[in-house]
């Protein structure tokens, strides 16, 4: 590590003397100081916080930054096929297929038709539909079931673990385990919204799915949260395909098959290739949450930054006035200082560090007053918000406090500094 | 053997928002290593004027200022600095401790002016040594309000000795004192020049200008040598 100069070292202990000398206005350069500070750490860490909120949700429903998402639509019965035979079995892709499925007593309407939210936040559904790759009509109104004790879900099936590139949080029990052999009875993890239905309702373990060649009985092991405000369960695709054929598995009027997978597989231009020789032109882009939402949140933060700012400077405004004040108390002892040689730029240095140690202690002290308030607040907010959970104290906060500190040291000390470096030597004459 | 502080001509104006007046008038003065200078005159006849283009402080507006051979009549302040540290050292009349640091932190003051960095072990060395030299080491941990005037101008005379300076100026370093304490003072001071260093003591007691080598006598900006007779 290289050392300080004769000088450095010289202006860091004579300036540490002055601050142990002058406690009381030392204290009172921090006090003023500090609310400047803490508003820096404050802003900084709120961003970075907010940042992380924004971007844990988006991860969940867009996917983690970096991953290459396949969307592919139409209506080939080969679409299913193509993508389950290219993606299964890898660990660098998982494909994801979502089809209608109805748990609960045979022969009567879910209670949240179409896959609607339990709160009623849809609305009105309208009259039941009909659909067949044909599109889609109303029922007429003999063949239309009655409502009973059942719960429409969207079925997602995975080909592997795709919380890779969506990090679903868990709620409670266990995420599919993609390392054992297929079961016979589906094992399903669903989300809040469809655990809220479950909750509520209770229905019997049957599970209807369109093309399905019979009702399978669920086993569910586990709830996440995966930010979705529909009712969603997740299987594992070859549990299902015990029961759907493979030519099925794409639901033809909800038709969502999406590949994610990390950047630079081959999957991703042999899958293209496979399929554009049916006719399926997928859609490919990247996820790239965080630049993204950085773009939105920079004018936040720095609308933020400048108010902070402004209160800095007042804390500024004290450091100065306190220099200033014992610099005139000072003028005997820089003009002895001179007087035994130490140099103009020294005497400035000394009321530099001294800014400048003020500064850097004001700043670990807001930055230990944000860290306490940040634990304090997921103490008591953590388990309602879970991306506060494991959130640990932004260190780019921690950092603008520091620069902040020394900002303020510099502003503050600059002008005593100057006033301390042109004290005549002839004023120990003259006393 | 070559004079240690040469000045000749050296002349210093005060221009204020009055007429310009002359504190130092041709001043001419020569000071050899080990030798002890009293400078004696009224109030306001220049003295610390005097001393001041002596240490550094000031410069003159004419004439030259010679220092162990070099001309530094023109010295920039930096270099000033230098010199100052390396070559004097200063008592004053008021003592000038810091009240916050002790006897020995005081004495250290002067090692850690920027001018070369010493390690603490061997400050400390040197801090003691001179503390020891003015008979007052047993106080090295006082603060200054715990000693008496003598005590606390010995701190300060042991802070003006405590680089080994060539030269020691000291203005008027008694008036605060008693006279007793400051005979001892004068004793502190003039003990120095055995190793060497040259004295100059401004003062207007005649008997501590007695004890000096040479008597000098400043009058409306004239500097003259007097002869025992005369003192």
């Amino acid at each position: 590590m290289r050392r300080l100069s004769g000088r450095g070292r010289s202006a860091l202990i004579i300036g540490l003397q002055g601050i142990r000398a002058r406690k009381t206005r030392t204290l009172l350069s921090m006090v003023s100081l500090f609310l400047g500070v803490l508003a820096v750490v404050v802003v900084q860490a709120g961003a970075s916080i907010a940042e992380r909120a924004l971007l844990s949700d988006m991860e969940l429903y867009e996917g983690v930054d970096g991953t290459v998402v396949m969307d592919m639509g139409g209506t080939s019965p080969r679409l299913g096929t193509i993508v389950t035979s290219t993606v299964a079995g890898r660990s660098d892709a998982v494909a994801m297929t979502s089809m209608q499925a109805i748990i609960g007593e045979p022969g009567v309407r879910a209670v949240n038709e179409g896959g609607a939210p339990f709160d009623g936040s849809w609305g009105d559904p309208g009259p039941p539909m009909e659909c067949d790759e044909t599109g889609c009509r109303e029922l007429p109104a003999a063949e239309i079931q009655p409502k009973g004790q059942a719960i429409e879900v969207r079925l997602t099936a995975l080909t592997g673990n795709v919380r890779q590139f969506r990090p679903y949080r868990p709620q409670s029990g266990q995420w599919l385990d993609f390392s054992t052999m297929p079961s016979l009875g589906p094992r399903l993890v669903l989300n809040k919204e469809a655990a809220k239905g479950f909750a509520q309702y209770s229905v019997p373990a049957e599970m209807r799915v369109p093309g399905a060649s019979a009702n399978m009985t669920p086993h569910f092991v586990g709830v996440v949260d995966d930010g979705d405000q529909q009712p969603r369960a997740y299987v594992r695709l070859d549990e299902l395909s015990h029961w759907v054929p493979e030519g099925k598995l794409v639901d033809p009027n909800m038709g969502e098959v999406r590949v994610l997978m990390v950047a630079g597989t081959p999957v991703e231009q042999v899958l293209s290739t496979k399929l554009k020789a049916v006719g399926v032109e997928p859609m490919v882009r990247t996820v790239n949450s965080k630049k993204d939402m950085a773009d939105q949140l920079s004018l936040m933060r720095l609308v933020f930054l400048a108010m902070a700012g402004l209160v800095l400077l007042i804390g500024v405004a004290g450091i100065l006035n306190v220099g200033l004040a014992t610099v005139g108390e000072r003028v005997e002892e820089f003009a002895l200082r001179r007087a035994v040689g130490t140099p103009r730029a020294l005497l400035a240095g000394i009321v530099l560090a001294e800014t400048l140690i003020t500064g850097l202690l004001t700043a670990a002290l807001a930055i230990g007053a944000s860290a306490l308030a940040l634990k304090a607040v997921i103490a008591f907010a953590g388990s309602s918000q879970p991306f506060l959970q494991g959130m640990q104290f932004p260190w780019e906060a921690g950092v603008a406090g520091v620069i902040a500190g020394l900002v303020a040291g510099v502003l503050g000390g600059f002008i005593p500094a100057i006033r301390a470096a042109g004290i005549p030597i002839a004023t120990v004459m003259r006393a | 053997m070559t004079a240690l502080i040469q000045l000749s001509g050296i002349t210093k104006v005060l221009k204020g928002q009055e007429e310009p007046r002359t504190i130092l008038d041709g001043v001419n003065l020569d000071v050899h290593a080990g030798e002890s200078v009293a400078i004696v005159g009224r109030s306001g006849s220049g003295k610390s004027t005097l001393l001041s283009v002596l240490g550094l402080f000031d410069r003159a507006d004419q004439g030259s200022y010679i220092l162990t051979g070099d001309d530094i009549s023109r010295l920039p302040e930096r270099k000033a600095a230098k010199l100052r540290s390396s070559h004097f050292g200063f008592v004053f009349q008021r003592f000038f401790l810091l009240k916050h640091l002790t006897a020995a932190q005081n004495v250290a003051m002067a090692l850690v002016n920027g001018q070369g960095w010493l390690p603490r072990r061997q400050r400390k060395v040197k801090v003691m040594a001179a503390l020891e030299e003015v008979g007052i080491a047993h106080l090295a941990k006082n603060r200054p309000s715990r000693m008496s005037g003598g005590e606390q101008q010995r701190v300060a005379i042991a802070r003006a000795l405590v680089r080994e300076p060539r030269i020691l100026l000291a203005d008027e370093p008694t008036g605060a004192l008693d006279t007793e304490t400051g005979a001892l003072v004068i004793d502190a001071l003039q003990a120095v020049t055995a190793r060497g260093c040259a004295l100059i003591l401004v003062t207007h007691d005649r008997d501590h200008a007695a004890r000096m080598g040479r008597i000098m006598h400043l009058e409306a900006g004239v500097l003259t040598e007097r002869t025992g007779a005369t003192a």
